[in-house]
């Protein structure tokens, strides 16, 4: 019953690799960032637990495994959320972690009618799926994929937890519900009628809603909270739509919006250090704090917006070709929502690099960490190096050669 | 053939070097150019005869391949040249700018990017290098006289929409007919909805960078505050070479809408609206860059007419246009930067009486803005006559073809009155006390514009000799045929004769003996710069009529902005988005919290401790197993 089935195929590997080099990252930076006395193993626990789980979700092929490191994974945000032990910081955590355990546990439910109909949890025995399975998985896929209305434990966990988890967070444990969805729907055998468009147009209006807010708060982290929502609906209407190009977009987005995201967020960690502000609207003209910071989060805004000589163009390029195959309607909800994705990044980084009269404004700010600014850099480097060479990925994810 | 690379590699290579080595990067950046020249010039001296095109790579069913054909050839070949020209030139003007040595970063970047974009031979290919575009010009806007990153993000934010339909549009044509090749051997008919609403979705992406109404407030916008090098270099010659070319490939090598009159039509009212009105916006203002700018827009709404009417002599004429305005608009811009470099300003109302100061500058401005005004002989009529042509051959085929003529014509009109008031209020008129000492510009900002305007002259008097014949018609595949009952080089003998026995009839007359007198002054003595009148004081009878200054003030105010209603818009959704629906959910969550939060309320009641409860809570439930069991 309970078997280790796992599956070594490209896109699990590649998927792998993403999470691996954005956990090392964050160890780094927790390295150097993090001084809390007392529970400070705790925070390395919890971001091995998040890498671990993420990495043994994309390469595992059996639900009930799934379920377990899926578990481990609500569990180790949990913890993380609530590190700095802050009033905030606990009903945070609290709230993150009822609303993915109850999630988690109908789609446990869902697995549940699964192996009654199919005497399997290995995803390759499982042919019949009825609805209520279906529905029931799904919730707990969008509660970890963040679609909206399941959305709302993100900004109370983004704010609470420290920027190094958080990028791990943004990059691999929100993924896990899109990898979820590939193995289980996508390549699955499920194909009531409406269920992907349903699916597809939600993500669209969950990514068009999660931009418009994201062009209104002005909090950083609750920014990048509903830019990730925002960003996931892509991921998510990729892998609804399927095909070839679905799911290369859907795989090749995930990579980019985890480069792209957990980058941002070392760069806010920095500045939230560096000047003691979480508000964009107290903060300006930070090109003079650091320029190796702006030109950094301005290629990893760009990876997310989707220019080209970042990972993100041609990923949503993709993205919007597995759209457009099944209907041009969803491509038009693509690119709406693409359009706020551009007007959101305009408006962040703006906000924070540029400002009125920066030649006399007076900027109270600290020496930025050198190795915040270093990661930062090193993620956009690598966004853009993938981007240029976008060959090897795709040929690798499509063939299998590298 | 490895000059196609080369040409894209070249730059950006050199160019890095440069930008990571700033004590060598003159150096760096001369080898870039030079090189880049001397590699176009190979392109096009190989696409005269055959095409080259080749595969790059092929990826989930897309071709990246390269292809160069004789129009290409031309486009490369004069991206380069003005390349060179503008780098020449910000040598001396752009010294001492902060953040000089990313410019230089930038302007090589673009142009590796403008030729991957004129030698790529499919759409997904090119937009790749379009996209690059974007983050260039990002960058070249950030890089002020003044705070610029306004500009820069009004740019970024109209380019980008563009460009991200350009891309559906692009996707959409793609799962149509599955072919992305540019140009493709069997056009594609507007046999379906889609396939129309994909030519638009692409021409969107083309007119932004052509900069047309209503796509083009970034270019004025950014006017006030780029120097002029920069407006010469992107909004002034490359983005129209670019934009009319993949109008051009888009128009007659993808689709052909040359039998397809509502599209047809639909370029030609854009071309036609964005000549007037961008003319009339350009009479109004009272800055000599951020009236070019305005300039720019309305020239290019001429091509984007020429390439609507789908007569090969527009065409021919479009084409011809769109090289005749990069040669004079740039060398406008050129002359107007260094007179700014001179007088620190570009304000009309401050700038009068340079001619004398300034003489070269003078000469160059003088002739690039006949040109601009299409004033035979100069290279600007005759392309405008191409075009007229082209739209009174469409006689049989609209029959509103007329509206058209009268809007170009109108609009040339136009043209000439700002040309003669910027001529006016910058070197002629009064000089201003401050300006007294003011010398010509230095020799390398002279030269570039002096080169333009000879190219000017030369295109205009041999216009069929030279450009026509080796330029324009090959590029377009046409032969040399009939094109229209002008002869340049006949005008041009008539017109010096003209002058001639005019000089002659002035010198033989009384009109040599002016009457000199002293200005008459009653009353309370003024101080001369008191008195002094400027160049846009005689235009200020515009002001005087009601409805045209309120039609004004609403396009400064950005009433005519479609920045303004895209921010708007969307702000619309994100209030939507955030202050309605993100709420609801949110107050939804609390009522189930509430609802919980309730229940446990209501049952923590039942445990009151007594023994007596938990006892008769046991029966009952015993009683209630017992009825299950029984029943």
């Amino acid at each position: 019953m309970i078997g280790l089935d796992f599956v070594v195929d490209h896109y699990g590997i590649f998927l792998s690799a993403i999470f691996v080099f954005i956990g090392l990252m964050s160890l780094i930076y927790g390295l150097a960032t993090n001084r809390e006395k007392g529970h400070r193993l705790e925070f390395y626990l919890m971001l091995f637990l998040i890498v671990g789980s993420g990495v043994g979700v994309a390469l595992s092929f059996n639900l009930l495994l799934i379920y377990i490191l899926w578990e481990i994974s609500t569990f180790a945000i949990w913890r993380a959320v609530a590190y700095y032990r802050g009033g905030d910081q606990i009903s945070a955590g609290t709230l993150t972690f009822l609303i993915n355990f109850a999630s988690a546990t109908m789609m446990l439910v869902g697995f549940s009618i699964l192996y009654i109909d199919n005497g399997t949890f290995n995803l390759a025995g499982i042919s019949h799926m009825n609805d209520t399975a279906a529905i029931l998985i799904m919730i707990g896929i969008l509660t970890k994929s963040v679609t909206i209305p399941l959305h709302i434990w993100l900004t109370p966990a983004y704010n609470a937890i420290p920027s190094a988890i958080g990028a791990c967070l943004a990059g691999i444990a929100e993924n896990l519900g899109a990898v979820l969805f590939l193995r289980l729907f996508t390549m699955g055998s499920y194909a009531a009628p409406g269920f992907f468009s349903t699916v597809a147009w939600m993500a669209i209006i969950s990514s068009i809603i999660g931009g418009g807010v994201a062009l209104r708060v002005n909090k950083l982290r609750s920014l990048l909270a509903f830019s990730t929502i925002s960003q996931l609906g892509f991921v998510m209407l990729a892998f609804a739509v399927g095909g070839t190009y679905g799911i290369l977009g859907g795989v090749l987005y995930i990579a980019a919006h985890a480069l792209a995201k957990s980058g941002l967020f070392y760069g806010v960690g920095v500045i939230e250090d560096a000047t003691g502000e979480d508000d964009m609207r107290n903060v300006a003209c930070l090109l003079r704090l650091s320029p190796a910071l702006g030109v950094a989060m301005a290629m990893l805004a760009g990876s997310i917006v989707g220019f080209f000589p970042m990972i993100g163009f041609f990923s949503k390029l993709t993205v919007v070709i597995g759209a457009v195959e099944k209907s041009a309607y969803f491509g038009i909800g693509a690119i709406v929502a693409a359009i706020f994705t551009l007007l959101y990044n305009t408006r962040f980084y703006h906000e924070l690099f540029f400002g009125d009269r920066c030649d006399v404004y007076k900027l109270r700010a600290k020496r930025p960490s050198y190795t915040g600014v270093a990661l930062t850099f090193v993620l956009a480097m690598v966004s853009l190096l993938l981007g240029i060479f976008f060959y090897q990925p795709v040929n690798y994810l499509t063939t299998g050669g590298l | 053939m490895n000059e196609i690379y080369y040409v894209i590699v070249v730059p950006i290579f050199f160019g890095l070097l440069g930008f990571l080595i700033n004590r060598l990067r003159t150096e760096f950046d001369l080898v870039a150019f030079l090189l880049t020249l001397f590699y176009a010039i190979k392109i096009f001296i190989a696409t005269r005869t055959q095409i080259i095109s080749y595969n790059v790579a092929s990826l989930i069913g897309i071709d990246f391949r390269f292809y160069a054909d004789s129009l290409s050839g031309f486009i490369v070949l004069f991206n380069a040249i003005f390349a060179i020209l503008i780098w020449l030139y910000s040598l001396r003007a752009m010294s001492k700018m902060p953040r000089e040595r990313v410019y230089y970063l930038y302007i090589a970047l673009t142009l590796s990017a403008a030729n991957g974009v004129v030698l790529s031979g499919n759409m997904i290919f090119l937009l790749l290098f379009w996209n690059v575009l974007v983050f260039s010009l990002y960058g070249l806007l950030q890089v002020g006289k003044v705070y610029s990153s306004p500009a820069a993000r009004k740019a970024i934010t109209i380019i980008g929409v563009s460009d991200y339909i350009m891309m559906l549009g692009i996707v959409i044509f793609l799962v149509r007919t599955g072919n992305l090749n540019v140009p493709l051997e069997t056009k594609v008919l507007f046999a379906d909805g889609w396939l129309v609403v994909s030519y638009l979705m692409i021409l969107v992406g083309v007119l932004a960078k052509l900069g047309t109404v209503p796509l083009h407030t970034w270019i004025p916008e950014s006017a006030k505050v780029v120097p002029a090098s920069t407006l010469a270099f992107i909004p002034g010659s490359l983005d129209k070479l670019l934009g009319f070319y993949v109008l051009m490939r888009l128009s007659y090598n993808i689709f052909d809408i040359s039998n397809y009159v509502p599209l047809q039509l639909t370029l030609m009212i854009i071309g036609s609206v964005t000549i007037i009105f961008m003319a009339l916006m350009a009479l109004w203002q009272k800055d000599a860059q951020r009236l070019l700018a305005f300039s720019t827009v309305s020239q290019a709404g001429y091509m984007v007419l020429g390439v609507g009417t789908g007569m090969p002599i527009a065409i021919a004429g479009a084409l011809f246009h769109m090289l005749n305005n990069v040669l004079y608009k740039s060398a406008l811009f050129l002359t107007t930067g260094s007179v700014e470099y001179r007088t620190k300003t570009t304000g009309l109302d401050s700038l009068g009486g340079l001619g004398v100061k300034m003489p070269l500058t003078l000469f160059t401005f003088v002739i690039a803005a006949l040109a601009l005004s299409g004033v035979p002989p100069l290279n600007g009529f005759y392309s405008k006559w191409m075009i007229y042509q082209g739209i009174i051959e469409m006689a049989g085929r609209i029959n509103i073809w007329f509206i058209f003529l009268i809007c170009a014509m109108f609009g040339s009109i136009l043209t000439l009155a700002y040309n003669l008031k910027l001529i006016h209020s910058i070197f002629l008129g009064e000089r201003p006390k401050e300006l007294s000492k003011v010398r010509e510009a230095r020799f390398e900002m002279v030269v570039p514009a002096l080169c333009l305007v000879i190219g000017c002259i030369a295109f205009g008097i041999f216009a069929q000799a030279l450009p026509l014949k080796y330029l324009i018609l090959p590029s377009l595949g046409y032969g040399v045929g009939e094109l229209g009952f002008w002869s340049p080089t006949l005008a041009t003998i008539l017109i010096i004769v003209g002058i001639i026995i005019g000089i002659i009839v002035y010198l033989l007359g009384t009109a040599m003996k002016p009457r000199r007198t002293r200005i008459f002054v009653g009353g309370e003595v003024l101080d001369e710069e008191a008195a002094r009148i400027t160049g846009p004081n005689f235009y200020s009878s515009l002001e005087s009529v009601e409805m045209l200054k309120k039609t004004y003030d609403f396009g400064e105010g950005g009433a005519f902005d479609f920045y303004n209603y895209l921010r708007g818009a969307a702000n619309g959704i994100a209030i939507l988005s955030r202050d309605v629906i993100d709420s609801i959910i949110a107050s939804a969550y609390r009522i189930v919290g509430r609802i919980v939060g309730m229940i446990g309320n209501l049952t923590s009641l039942l445990h009151t401790g007594e023994l007596y409860t938990y006892v008769g809570w046991i029966f009952l439930g015993g009683i209630v197993i017992l009825l299950f069991l029984v029943l």
